[in-house]
């Protein structure tokens, strides 16, 4: 076990997968963006402001269609409630002791890959910091926000000459979540991350892609309180 | 700039940052210590890793060599690196070279 606090620096040094993994689905948010008829101006504070890729892409196609505000809103604000359960359970792997401080301004950071990552890490037995916390979020927001702008005036295309590239780094995130999963996997959390995969798929087929996602999670996590 | 879409935008960012932020300054994982609660968010890391990569992988597994093959290989990738190394970083990399490596070989 790690006694040092790691810092910013390291934080921002763990954001690198996420960052390779953020740009390029960032920029293919870009120029969907301006082929739906929004400027490059309007992606970028789409990115800014809301910072949750699908509930972004779901929101080109709700605006573009000319769905009514409160409907798009509450739509998409629904996608996201999953992230309500990420900080208790981060804090909880963190500890009593963990400061929280400053968690309004970091904890905006809090997207799964994010939270998958700093999770990792105290699974691997390091300790919880409010700097790392920042830098770790920090370098997957930049990403996320100039990966927007970069593909918004790009525009289509512009990755399709680079196939394999472009799926390379397509796999980046399905990449980084399994190494995460192998991270933290051990022997009592094994019914559990069954219970979540089998869950995901049922709902993914049977309902949607958002249901399987919230279905999954919740499943999974139920299925940590039947086990003792 | 397109006020509708401004209106949604921090309407949907307000309530992301209150869905982040919010439980945390609440400390809700110190009200849940020894009860159910605690069991219940102990759950909830490995549960939303497990499904995010369930759901991610998903929508390329369909029977078609040109598909699935770059995900087997780019898995295994992950896998191989990681009982190899214990680095999720390296482990990741070397998953998306694998995968992009095996486009670029069969196309």
């Amino acid at each position: 076990m790690s006694v040092e606090r790691p810092s910013f620096l390291s934080g921002l040094s763990a954001s690198l997968p996420i960052v390779m993994g953020y740009f390029p689905i960032a920029f293919s948010f870009g120029v969907a963006a301006t082929r739906a008829g929004f400027t490059p101006l309007e992606a970028f504070a789409l990115s800014l402001i809301i910072y949750a890729g699908a509930s972004q892409f779901l929101a080109l196609a709700l605006l573009s269609s000319g769905a009514p505000v409160l409907v798009s809103a509450f739509t998409l604000i629904a996608m996201n409630l999953r992230h309500v359960l990420y900080g208790p359970a981060l804090m909880r792997a963190a500890g009593r002791e963990a400061g929280t401080r400053h968690a309004w301004a970091w904890a905006w950071g809090l997207t799964d890959e994010v939270f998958g990552q700093a999770l990792g890490a105290l699974a691997r037995g390091q300790r919880f910091s409010e700097p790392y916390m920042f830098g770790l979020g920090l370098g997957a927001y930049v990403a996320w926000v100039s990966g927007t702008v970069v593909g918004a005036f790009a525009g289509g295309g512009a990755l399709d000459q680079w196939p394999a590239l472009s799926a390379g780094l397509g796999f980046m995130l399905p990449a980084l979540f399994l190494a995460l999963l192998l991270s933290i996997m051990n022997r009592r959390q094994l019914p559990v991350i069954a219970v979540a995969a089998v869950a995901t798929v049922a709902g993914t087929l049977a309902i949607s892609a958002t249901s399987g996602i919230l279905l999954g999670m919740l499943a999974g996590a139920l299925a940590g309180l039947v086990r003792r | 700039m397109n006020w509708d879409l401004l209106t949604v935008a921090v309407m949907v960012g307000a309530a992301n940052w209150a869905f982040r932020a919010l439980p945390i300054l609440a400390r809700t994982d110190r009200l849940a210590a020894g009860g159910w609660l605690e069991r219940f968010l102990s759950a909830t890391g490995p549960a939303a890793i497990a499904t995010l990569f369930v759901a991610s992988i998903l929508p390329a597994l369909v029977p078609e060599v040109a598909t699935l093959l770059p995900v087997i290989t780019g898995t295994l990738a992950v896998l191989a690196t990681w009982f190899a190394r214990h680095s999720v970083v390296l482990a990741t990399l070397a998953g998306a070279l694998a995968h992009g490596a095996t486009v670029w070989l069969i196309t």
